[in-house]
């Protein structure tokens, strides 16, 4: 008790970087989280235009006229500058449709459409839009063989409607929030068990007092044991503490087979965190490095493995360096749960591979911690 | 008197140098031993060798009648260490830090209170009690050590330079607390280089250099392995050579000395050696502005003993 005490005491001054990771964590995680797209709700949006083209259209012309106003966002400009209107972007693309549209379609030729745009996204789909209807009509041309004809044809094929069903139930938009939360949740952990852990371990491996507890009565493999009960008590706290904000922030995911994983996902990487700070605390002998040591290894691996940006954004080589590193295991994992549509043994077991090698990862920790701490205690 | 410490041979080596050398001692119950010696001397590693935080080649060393080892937790729980650096947690109060080090052997709290109490009062640190130690003075950290390492009332204590560097006032303290200690029935290993200290406070001292005892004994019998019995001092003398010359054959004397006005004879042995003096001054009307005699310090035994000075 005498141990955990002191731990605690220690620990409480040592507080304020718990605090700050933490608010960090709900900072970033709420404000991308109420500000990221929802990609399960569209709302369709058409480019707009203006046509120009003879008084009265009638027949093939007057059929584009109307798939135009059909599929893009008329704007009347009569009267008006187009120039200004394109350089105002109060449209995005103005179609000039020559006198001879329809003769020249019905000679089998390519009809010569000039168009003024905005050059952009939506002058984009609105060339689109139009150069579909002019290769549906040029090769309808070769068969029609008059303009009543050629209309006809058009608005057979251009007026089917193909019926799509999207059979996927992933509530992707609470994954991907789960998803941010829980990959940026790689630096909270990181940065708030290594700073604290290496504090705490630091204050009671100082040598002079170390010297004072190894001649003291109290056996010193079992204080040893007691301080790593009380730092794995600490991390479990804090794991515990982050998957109830989770909870709060993420909501219902957090309650599905997906939440299930993400939950053990973040154990097995905590575990590995764990050990890593033992690892350092065994190495760093002055407590001053530890505030620049916590900030290499948490946003170098938060940077190197995307848990700030996304994996698929990170060029190749900085990923295949990300690989010897525990933290893209975890967040690939994370990714990967994303995309999981149902859990059964194909799905699951890449998910477990990365799991077992964050495992792997977390005992080769512990085996360098042991020889270093033998190493430490020998007296000479 | 039965023997609380007791080394034998004991020899321990850095590569090639010897830090230890064959060393023989022991420690009676309820005595205050004093290890003095210069820097570098052998002291702390003696000390260390003791408390099994360092591995010797050869040699024994028994402390309660039992053989000492790293893992012997039931000699460990009489003993009670005060190391030259200032042990403590930044981050625990006074209070905390003496609780938590105290646990370290007693569990029981309403005991471990009663101790803390008795420390802090030992230490004069009872006001001090919530301070953090980064509040405290040098010589506040000083006693703040100590009574971490004293504060769960162990029969065997090793004082290890408790009061380098500290002001007067808690080396004062410091002292007194040791006598105390003493008083409770503590034995106790002092080592210092202060020669006053070891004189004010050590029942029998050993004279440690390069890992060697050099001498052993009260502080009466080393000063008495000095050739020199007493030294005059006279200041504010002004000397011609002839009359230098005529002091230097003056009965029992050793040694004379004269520069900036200051006159400093040694005597080998002889009573009354400075009422003689002043006779003498007296009689051929020599005037001087101070006169004052010593005896030999310990500093002048290890002095005699290997050519150099404690501090050194």
């Amino acid at each position: 008790m005498t141990v955990f005490k002191a731990f605690l005491k220690v620990l409480n001054k040592s507080k304020a970087p718990i605090i700050m990771y933490t608010v960090f964590l709900i900072i970033f995680a709420g404000f991308n989280i109420e500000t990221s797209d929802n990609p399960t709700q569209f709302t369709a949006e058409k480019p707009s235009i203006y046509i120009v083209s003879r008084e009265n259209p009638k027949g093939i012309n007057r059929n584009l006229i109307d798939y135009m106003k059909r599929n893009c966002k008329f704007v009347d400009l009569e009267g008006k500058n187009l120039e200004d209107a394109i350089f105002y972007r109060d449209v995005s693309y103005i179609i000039f449709i020559p006198e001879d549209f329809g003769k020249e379609l019905l000679n089998h030729k390519m009809p010569k459409i000039t168009v003024k745009s905005t050059k952009d996204y939506n002058a984009s789909l609105s060339e689109l839009i139009l150069n579909r209807y002019l290769e549906t009509a040029y090769a309808y041309s070769k068969v029609a063989t008059t303009e009543e004809e050629l209309v006809e044809y058009m608005n057979d094929t251009l007026n089917k409607k193909s019926e799509v069903e999207i059979l996927s139930n992933l509530d992707t938009s609470h994954l991907n929030k789960a998803t941010f939360y829980y990959n940026f949740l790689n630096y909270a952990l990181l940065a708030g068990f290594i700073y604290v852990i290496c504090l705490i371990l630091s204050s009671f491996n100082e040598e002079k007092i170390k010297r004072r507890t190894i001649v003291s009565s109290m056996n010193y493999k079992k204080f040893n044991q007691k301080l790593l009960l009380s730092n794995g008590l600490f991390a479990l706290v804090l794991w515990l503490f982050y998957i109830l904000l989770s909870m709060i922030i993420v909501g219902r995911v957090m309650f599905t087979t997906h939440g299930l994983f993400y939950i053990l996902n973040t154990a097995i990487f905590s575990c590995c965190v764990l050990s890593i700070a033992f690892l350092l605390a065994n190495v760093i002998k002055n407590k001053n490095t530890v505030n620049g040591i916590v900030n290499v290894i948490a946003l170098g691996c938060s940077f190197l493995c995307g848990a700030f940006v996304p994996m698929e954004m990170l060029p190749k080589s900085v990923l295949l360096i990300a690989h010897i590193l525990p933290s893209y295991w975890y967040i690939k994992t994370n990714e990967l749960l994303k995309t999981t549509e149902r859990f059964n043994i194909d799905s699951i077991m890449p998910i477990i591979i990365n799991m077992g090698v964050v495992i792997l990862f977390t005992i080769g920790f512990v085996i360098m911690t042991n020889i270093i701490t033998k190493r430490n205690q020998k007296i000479n | 008197m039965e023997n609380v410490i007791e080394i034998k041979d004991l020899t321990k080596k850095y590569k090639s140098l010897k830090a230890i050398d064959d060393l023989s001692f022991s420690v009676k119950k309820g005595e205050i031993l004093g290890l003095l010696g210069p820097n570098g001397s052998g002291k702390s590693t003696t000390i260390n060798c003791i408390l099994s935080l360092l591995n010797f080649q050869n040699g024994s060393i028994k402390i309660f009648g039992k053989e000492m080892r790293p893992d012997a937790y039931d000699i460990k729980k009489s003993l009670g260490v005060v190391f030259q650096d200032v042990a403590v947690f930044d981050e625990l109060t006074v209070y905390e830090n003496i609780d938590y080090f105290c646990g370290l052997y007693i569990e029981d709290k309403t005991t471990r209170e009663k101790y803390i109490e008795e420390s802090l009062r030992l230490v004069g640190l009872k006001e001090f009690q919530k301070f953090y130690p980064k509040q405290l003075s040098g010589g506040l950290l000083r006693r703040l050590n100590i009574a971490c390492g004293v504060s769960h009332k162990p029969k065997l204590i090793f004082l290890d330079e408790p009061t380098v560097a500290v002001d007067p006032q808690s080396r004062n303290n410091i002292l007194d607390g040791i006598k105390t200690l003493r008083d409770q029935g503590a034995t106790i290993v002092y080592t210092t280089h202060y020669m006053e200290e070891v004189e004010l406070l050590c029942d029998r001292v050993i004279i440690l250099d390069k890992g060697r005892i050099l001498a052993s004994g009260t502080c009466d019998e080393l000063k008495s392995l000095a050739h020199i019995e007493e030294k005059v001092t006279v200041e504010g003398i002004s000397l011609k050579k002839e009359a230098l010359e005529k002091i230097e054959k003056l009965k029992n004397i050793e040694q004379v000395l004269y520069g900036n006005d200051t006159l400093v004879i040694t005597y080998k042995k002889g009573k009354n050696n400075l009422v003689d003096f002043i006779e003498y001054l007296k009689e051929k009307k020599i005037s001087y502005n101070k006169i004052y005699s010593e005896r030999p310090t310990l500093n002048d035994v290890f002095l005699e003993l290997t050519g150099k000075e404690l501090r050194d």
